[in-house]
């Protein structure tokens, strides 16, 4: 299975433990990437599109505040695995790099 | 009008980009985000909100989410665009070369007689053009309408490759093109593409038709008979209008 990329990654961790709509999605985001990834509008939204066609994440339930329009998303099954699979890959190469890093004295803590 | 409403009115022509169907179910929502993203007494988007929105609705319309369960359909719809690819490279040769039409012959290998070289008008030379942009854009048609699941699309693309082989089998055992810039002897959608370009694009026809319609893909093209759309998506209510009370959404 192909890399996902960061920000799809990003976007599916934000749901992992609960549904959320799309300004949440993004501000959880901006905190998970300590500030660094900052999703704008279009690019969320087309990225949920195509979550939504892979049947990676599915709309929990929909709300009106203050007359506008909020959709919840929720990890679909298929999204819970992906996600899962895609952190253990991350972090197997996170610990080889570590790893290696301290055996060949580097700066890793 | 205050503020927030001159910054929605733009927001909403800028999400004119999206193709018309995203924008009336996701329409409202985003509106939504891109409000609560705004300061406090911004009057217009900035640019790059602007370019996110553009270059999300162009990418929406030209690349259509094909869903991973329909891995055929994907695969003959990136083989569309591969098609289109090669087609936009001959229309830059083309273009590249039109100042001296001789040079854009030499290009593709044949020679033209003087007689033939003093025929070519500004008109031939536009109905060449014509026929390199119908290919493209019929490739980018068909990988949309095939991406979004229209089976008549499926149909139409096995008719057009159906014709370009018709085109393809006349044009071989000739050399090739000598009379390409009679328009009228020039009925198919295939232009002056160099013979190797032509058998590219033609592979790349064959290779999709053929995966348009494995076992795999029918399922795509024919869920339960319906219009193959997600199952899963609700619609949403239209657009909010400023001032109107919150529509229900059961």
């Amino acid at each position: 299975m192909r890399a996902m990329q960061e920000a799809t990654f990003l976007i599916l961790t934000a749901l992992a433990d609960g549904s959320q709509h799309g300004y949440g999605i993004i501000t959880d985001v901006r905190d998970i990437s300590g500030g660094r990834v900052r999703l704008r509008p279009g690019t969320l939204y087309t990225a949920l599109d195509r979550l939504r066609a892979d049947e990676l994440i599915g709309v929990d339930r929909e709300e009106v505040v203050d007359g506008r329009l909020r959709r919840y998303y929720r990890l679909t099954p298929a999204g819970t695995r992906r996600l899962a699979d895609e952190a253990a890959r991350l972090q197997a190469h996170a610990a080889a790099a570590l790893t290696r890093l301290n055996l060949a004295g580097g700066t890793a803590t | 009008m205050t503020d927030q409403e001159h910054l929605e009115r733009a927001y909403r022509r800028l999400l004119a980009c999206y193709p018309r169907a995203f924008r009336e179910e996701n329409g409202p929502e985003i509106l939504a985000v891109l409000m609560a993203c705004a300061r406090d007494g911004q009057r217009r988007p900035g640019p790059a909100q602007a370019a996110d929105l553009i270059r999300g609705g162009l990418r929406m319309r030209l690349f259509p989410s094909v869903p991973r369960s329909a891995p055929t359909v994907r695969a003959a719809v990136r083989l569309m665009y591969a098609g289109a690819a090669v087609s936009t490279a001959n229309l830059i040769v083309l273009l590249a070369v039109i100042a001296d039409i001789k040079a854009y012959h030499a290009v593709l290998g044949h020679r033209l007689t003087t007689a033939q070289v003093s025929q070519l008008n500004t008109a031939a030379i536009t109905v060449e053009i014509v026929y390199t942009l119908v290919p493209i854009a019929l490739w980018l048609w068909m990988a949309r309408k095939n991406g979004q699941g229209r089976n008549w699309a499926r149909g139409l693309s096995t008719a057009l490759f159906g014709l370009a082989t018709l085109t393809l089998s006349s044009v071989f055992p000739q050399p090739v093109f000598n009379i390409s810039f009679v328009p009228t002897v020039r009925l198919s959608f295939v232009p002056a593409l160099a013979p190797a370009v032509l058998v590219l694009t033609w592979l790349a026809g064959a290779a999709a038709v053929w995966l348009l319609w494995r076992p795999a893909s029918t399922a795509f093209f024919k869920p339960e008979g319906l219009a193959p759309v997600p199952p899963a998506r609700p619609r949403s209510p239209g657009w909010p209008q400023p001032g109107q009370p919150p529509r229900s959404l059961l």
